[in-house]
């Protein structure tokens, strides 16, 4: 019986099968600052977020809050990281402690990155993990008491157009 | 009888020798049948145009009148889809809970006229049999008219009960538009998963 033969059409196609593949493994678990990890980010935020917050994360205020500034200023202090982490919806997604943390680091360089503190650190799954547990129960209160204020990242955030 | 009905006897008689002369001349060079056949013809072959094969991706290239997507998220562009979007069968509908707008003067990403989309909805996934990849899939209520009572679709993948609200068909997702009043969902691709997302497998298989 005759060897089979790969003919050099097949063994390119090989190649490029060998290349997606890797590519496709390497995406598992990177952190979001890496273009694979923001795909994956962005894809859990379309998921899991942008039916209320919008794709473009322009909410529908006052019903959704919108996510394009004032979120940035929030999270300036301990408990603004705690809280973007602990309003219902982020607490309840089902998501890994890991790709949470993904996801709201995304939106925050997405939509607030001109309302970021300086030297902002990324929140880490661990942080995450650590206050997801303890959910808002009044989310509105929480954010009305926030250091900085909601309302006010929204009244500079209109100032600005 | 005086000048003017003389006159108008000739006009008669030249009018009467040119409608013989043409009726006769069209009767020497065309044929009856020959004409029925080339009618025949035309009227078969129009009819036969709209059949033939047209790729659906050409359907999302953006006109000028075309009617606006539902929702703000933008359609995928260049996808490759088969099926009927006014069967519940459609690929795009696995987690449809309500009527098609397809079936109801709107298609199966754009609200019927008159409707308003609403831009509060839920995202879920499906898979498209074309290619076999997950599609993030935009479900959004059409608003504002009394419902549209043709094609009525329920399908549960990627859905939850009600208690989990973000991720349930069951809710009315008239939010944020004028009226609350439900008329009919559409389903718009707004994004590919990636095969290894995990969390898409999980909703698509929850």
């Amino acid at each position: 019986m005759k060897g089979w033969q790969a003919s050099p059409r097949a063994k390119r196609r090989g190649r490029l099968a060998v290349v997606l593949c890797g590519a496709i493994a390497a995406a598992g678990g990177v952190p979001a600052h890496t273009d694979e990890g923001a795909a994956a980010a962005r894809i859990d935020y379309l998921l899991h977020c942008s039916g209320c917050h919008r794709p473009d994360g322009g909410g529908a205020p006052p019903e959704v809050p919108s996510l394009r500034g004032p979120i940035g200023s929030i999270v300036g202090t301990p408990e603004g990281r705690e809280y973007v982490v602990r309003v219902p919806e982020a607490a309840q997604a089902p998501l890994s402690d890991d790709a949470l943390a993904a996801v709201l680091n995304w939106m925050l360089r997405e939509f607030s990155a001109h309302t970021l503190p300086e030297g902002f650190r990324p929140l880490d799954a661990e942080e995450v993990g650590a206050a997801r547990g303890r959910v808002l129960s009044d989310p509105l209160r929480a954010r009305a008491r926030l250091a900085g204020g909601y309302e006010a990242g929204v009244a500079g955030e209109r100032g600005r157009h | 009888m005086n000048d003017v009905d003389v006159r108008r006897a000739t006009v008669a008689r030249w009018f009467d020798s040119v409608t013989r002369r043409t009726t006769t001349g069209l009767a020497e060079r065309t044929s009856r049948r020959g004409f029925l056949g080339r009618l025949g013809g035309v009227l078969a072959g129009a009819g036969a145009l709209p059949l033939l094969p047209v790729e659906r991706a050409f359907g999302a290239e953006e006109s000028d009148d075309a009617p606006l997507p539902a929702g703000d998220a933008p359609e995928l562009v260049g996808l490759t889809e088969f099926g009927d979007p006014q069967s519940c069968d459609y690929w795009r509908y696995c987690g449809l809970g309500g009527t098609l707008c397809a079936c109801c003067g709107g298609s199966e990403s754009t609200c019927p006229p008159g409707a308003e989309p609403s831009p509060i909805t839920w995202v879920g996934t499906c898979r498209n049999p074309v290619d076999d990849r997950q599609y993030l899939i935009s479900y959004n209520d059409c608003c504002g008219k009394a419902v549209c009572p043709r094609c009525f679709c329920h399908r549960t993948v990627g859905t939850k009960p009600v208690y989990f609200a973000s991720k349930s068909n069951n809710i009315l997702w008239c939010f944020g538009t004028d009226s609350h009043a439900y008329h009919c969902t559409v389903a718009a691709v707004i994004g590919e998963v990636a095969e290894d997302d995990s969390t898409a497998e999980t909703e698509a298989a929850g």
